[in-house]
Parts: C-alpha cells; structure tokens; sequence
C-alpha cells in the first residue's frame, strides 16, 4: 500500500513517500514561514525521485497539528485537495504524536513539545505501551512553567522532545526526572507519519477529504482577541 | 482551452470553471458574511479556518456544475495576492495541490487584475482604453486599462476603502453588516441632500473617506434626533460623488471611450446610476458588470489566469503568497 506522508505544522516540512510503512523516499527541510513555497515542490522531487506515480497512491497521510496555524492550514488543505482529486482516503495524526513515535523504545514517559508561540507550548504526555505509545490525557496549551509543574506532579521519569523543548530548554533541563532528547528528535518526522497511518489504514480508520480539519487547539475567540490586542499595539 | 480559477483572499471561498477566457462553464461562492456578521468586519483567523473547510466541496461543486474533471482541464489558478495571508495560502494550497495531481500548469492570479477581467467575461467585445473604477471593502482604485496586462493606476484612497467606510457608517448607525447593502436599502427613503457631508480631495483622482465618517459621527452626535435614513442617503451620496468625480477626470485623463465599475461596491444602486449618467453626459459607452461579477468570484480569476497563462506561461510551484501585491 503506497502512502504519501507530510508534515508542516512546524518551521519545518517532512514528507515521506513509503510503501506498508516503510521508506521509499524522505525529505526534510527547514522552511521557516514558507510552506506554499515548499511543500509541493518537495512533493513533487519525491515523487521524481522514488519514481512513484501518484495515481498509485492508496492514501494521503498528514500531520493535524497542534503547531503553527499558517503551516498547518498549508499541510492539511494540501492533503485534503490531493486526497480528493485522487479520490483515496487521508490519515490525520496528531503532529505531537509524530514527536513522540521515535522514542518510543525508552523506558520514560514521553512529553512531545511543539512551539506555540506568544510564550506557549503544545503538548502532550505518553507512556510506553507494547508496539508503541499511548498518550495520557489530553493534547494541552500552556505556557512553559505550567507544563514543567505538570511533569513535576506526575512525579515519573520523562524523555521531553520537539521544538518547544528546544526552546525551552534551559528551563527544562532544571527540572529533576527529566531528560532532553537530541535535536534530531525536534521535528515532526513523516517516517513515523507513514508507520502510524498504515495501522490507521490497515483498521481502515481513515477520514474523509472534507472532514479532514486542522487541530487548533487555540479557539479562534482567542486568535480573535490576540490579533485586536496586537492592531491596538502594533509591537 | 478550459481553467479552474479558485479565489480565497478574504471572505468568500470561490472556484470556478471557464472556458477560453471568456465562457463561465461554472461559478460557486461560498460567502462567510454570516460568519463575520458577528465581529462587524473580516476577521482573518475566523476566515483562514472557514477556507480549510470549504475548499473541498467548492472545489467539487465547480467542477461538478462545469460537468468536468480535474482530467479535462488545461491550468489551475488562485488568487496569490493581494488579501489576507492565512486565507491567500488556503486557496494557493489546494490550486498548486490539483496542479500537482493533474500534471497541469499552475498559475498565481493578481486579484485586483482579475477585477479587471470580470468586464470582459460579460462584454468580450469591450474595447481599451477603460476609465475602470475598481471599488470594494478592500480597495479604490482609479485604473486607467490600455489594454490587457496594460494597467496605469491614476488614483487610489489615502485612508479607508469605499466599502470600509460603507461598513464602519453601518455599524455606528446601528445598521448591522455588511454596511453596503443596507445603507443602499435605506438611502432609497431618505433624503440624500438633507445633510451636506464633505467631499473629500476636489479635483483630485485619490480619494479619502475617513473624514466623511467623522463628519457623519458627529453631526449624529449633535442632533439625536436625525433621521438615520437622511442620514444613510446623505453619506451615500457624499461617496458617490467623489468617486463619479475621480472618475469623470480618469476618463478625461486618459481619452477612455468606455466607463467601467468593478468590486463589490459597484453593486451600489446609486454608484450604478450615477456612473450610467456621467457615461450618457459625456458621450462614453458604460459596462456595468453584473452583481455578480462585482464582488469577489472565482470566474474573474480564472478568466485573468487565461490571459496570463498564454502572456507569461506558468506561475513556479515554489511561489508564495502575496498579502500587498499592487496592480501593476
Ligand atoms: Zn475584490
């Protein structure tokens, strides 16, 4: 089953072509803002490089978020329109998920940090479970010291990753019972997108194109409320 | 030769068929107002995250009403500025997307050329040079049109947009939004010489509303007990004749032989019969474009797209948005 991955609910774009969750091809670049510059081209390489026609595909994969809203309304409209006109289905995962899957061989906790911005965090905690992870509680935004009091009271070991943590790290890295992970492990990766849509795909949990919508996380009430606040203060 | 034109830069999630340019095979607007009806204007995180979800069944609406399929088109286009940034990327995003998967020519449409171009999918015999009036909530512009992809931009507001201000009158009357439509409604029962509110930069080709707001703010203020429909057609006319004026001396400027409006405020009843007027007074031909093509559609974009497509060739898949790209 072949399967196209992307991500770009960070400063960075992951795609991913790969065949049963397997690798046949993966690019990753650091984008910055410029996600409709370089999320179709870099598609598109994939594609010329692995040799992959896209009307094989069997589906679309793609990172939901929560990160930043300009990328990720890039990454998921992209999905949704391919997935439609390829008439396949799409995977949404979580982007805090694909923070978490690569280290999911160590024996702590893991907290996946995504940057939010406006000195936030997106985060979520996971515990290891047989074949994987499994998230305890909910996706959450909060500012750093309200995430680090949080790990404090679980009182367990944890492994912390994402851009978040990269930026928070100096904070992070105080606090007893945690460890950082390197910075290999910040980015959302489309190689754990792919493995983890094709257990979506073979339990036929997929989405239709239309349904498929960003995970926010911040209701638009309060984007609403932060953009008056800045045309009253330009900063 | 068949394109798909797709429009997301502010409130209205569009996409359209047309063949050739000229022919509309499709036309679907999905407009928000509703949505902002609330917020008393455009609030674009509101607007970026209606785009994500109406895309997809606009998209198919347009194609399913042309009766085509991505495999039959020649090019895909979308507004690639100017606008709002969150909502440009939506409408870019899903053009370069069907682009990829068709193996088609992707193109990036100017949205105030594409104004432009709703003209001659009406009129194709519409001859230059134009004396346009490009007029909306998000712009006012006075264009003189040589010719296609042949714009000179005489004039242009120094504050508010006629539509803006149109918006901002509405709401501190108490009128509800969007502020065109129902200050033209209730101008109809008022008086529009009741109350000489200013017009702004006389013999000029800019214009700038945001002193006729003031005036209008407080001459209410001063007399409680106006008659809010006097008021509504004093301002109305107020705007109309400093736009009618600016674009009385474009005409003359420029030797236009025809008069043109364009954008949503070009919907204006009054604006319409002014313009009309002036076109008869002055021995020009007049093209008023249907309500439709006024405001912010998909047709007109894909229309522009044809001629840019066959002018310049294809828009590169690694260009962006451009949230404050000018006409020319
Ligand atoms: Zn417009």
């Amino acid at each position: 089953m072949l399967v196209l991955a992307f991500d770009t609910a960070t400063d960075v774009v992951s795609v991913a072509i790969g065949r049963d969750g397997q690798p046949l091809g993966m690019l990753q670049l650091e984008s910055g803002r410029e996600h409709a510059e370089r999320l179709v081209p870099a598609i598109a390489s994939l594609v010329a490089d692995t040799g992959v026609a896209l009307d094989q595909l069997a589906a679309v994969a793609v990172g939901v978020g929560p990160g930043r809203f300009t990328g990720l309304r890039v990454g998921v409209t992209t999905a949704k329109v391919m997935a439609q006109a390829l008439r396949v289905p799409v995977v949404g995962i979580g982007t805090l998920d694909l923070v978490a899957y690569p280290l999911r061989h160590t024996r702590r906790d893991v907290v996946a940090v995504v940057d939010a911005r406006r000195r936030e965090v997106f985060w979520a905690r996971y515990r290891t479970v047989p074949g994987g992870l499994e998230r305890v509680g909910a996706e959450a935004v909060d500012p750093p010291h309200e995430l680090i009091a949080e790990i404090e009271a679980t009182g367990v070991d944890v492994l912390v990753a994402g851009d978040g943590a990269d930026r928070y790290r100096a904070e992070l890295a105080a606090v007893d019972r945690v460890a950082l992970a390197g910075p290999e492990f910040s980015a959302p990766s489309a190689l754990a997108l792919l493995e983890l849509a094709q257990g979506r795909l073979e339990r036929e949990e997929f989405t239709s194109p239309q349904a498929l919508a960003p995970v926010y996380l911040r209701d638009s009430d309060a984007a609403i409320n932060w953009e008056r606040a800045q045309l009253r203060s330009p900063a | 030769m068949l394109v798909l034109g797709i429009e997301t830069s502010c409130d209205e999630t569009a996409a359209a068929v047309v063949e050739d340019g000229r022919i509309v095979r499709s036309s679907v607007v999905s407009s928000q107002v509703d949505l902002h009806a609330q917020f008393g204007g455009v609030v674009p995180e509101v607007a970026s995250r209606a785009h994500v979800d109406l895309i997809v069944p606009v998209v198919a609406d347009a194609l399913g009403e042309a009766g085509v399929e991505l495999a039959d088109l020649d090019a895909v286009a979308a507004t690639h500025g100017p606008g709002l940034a969150g909502a440009l990327l939506v409408g870019v995003s899903a053009a370069k997307a069907l682009a990829l998967v068709g193996g088609l020519p992707y193109v990036g449409v100017n949205h105030l050329e594409a104004h432009l171009y709703a003209g001659w999918l009406e009129h194709p015999d519409m001859e230059p040079p134009l004396a346009v009036l490009l007029v909306s909530g998000g712009h006012t512009m006075l264009v003189a049109v040589d010719g296609p992809g042949a714009y000179r931009v005489l004039g242009q507001t120094v504050d508010d947009a006629a539509g803006e201000a149109f918006d901002k009158v509405a709401r501190f009357l108490g009128l509800g939004y969007p502020g065109g439509p129902v200050i033209d409604r209730l101008a109809r029962t008022g008086d529009p010489g009741a109350i000489p509110f200013p017009r702004a930069m006389p013999g000029e080709i800019d214009c700038s509303f945001s002193g006729l707001k003031t005036a209008v703010v407080q001459h209410v203020r001063a007399n409680p007990d106006v008659v809010v429909a006097d008021v509504a057609a004093s301002f109305q006319e107020a705007v109309v004749d400093q736009l009618v004026e600016k674009l009385a001396i474009t005409a003359d400027a420029t030797d236009a032989t025809t008069l043109v409006l364009g954008g949503g405020v070009a919907a204006n009843s009054r604006l319409r019969e002014r313009t009309a007027a002036l076109a008869a007074a002055t021995g020009r031909a007049v093209f008023l474009p249907p309500l439709a093509l006024c405001t912010d559609n998909a047709a007109m974009i894909a229309a522009a797209a044809t001629y840019r497509l066959g002018a310049d060739g294809p828009t590169p898949l690694d260009t962006g948005v451009d949230p404050g790209l000018g006409l020319v």
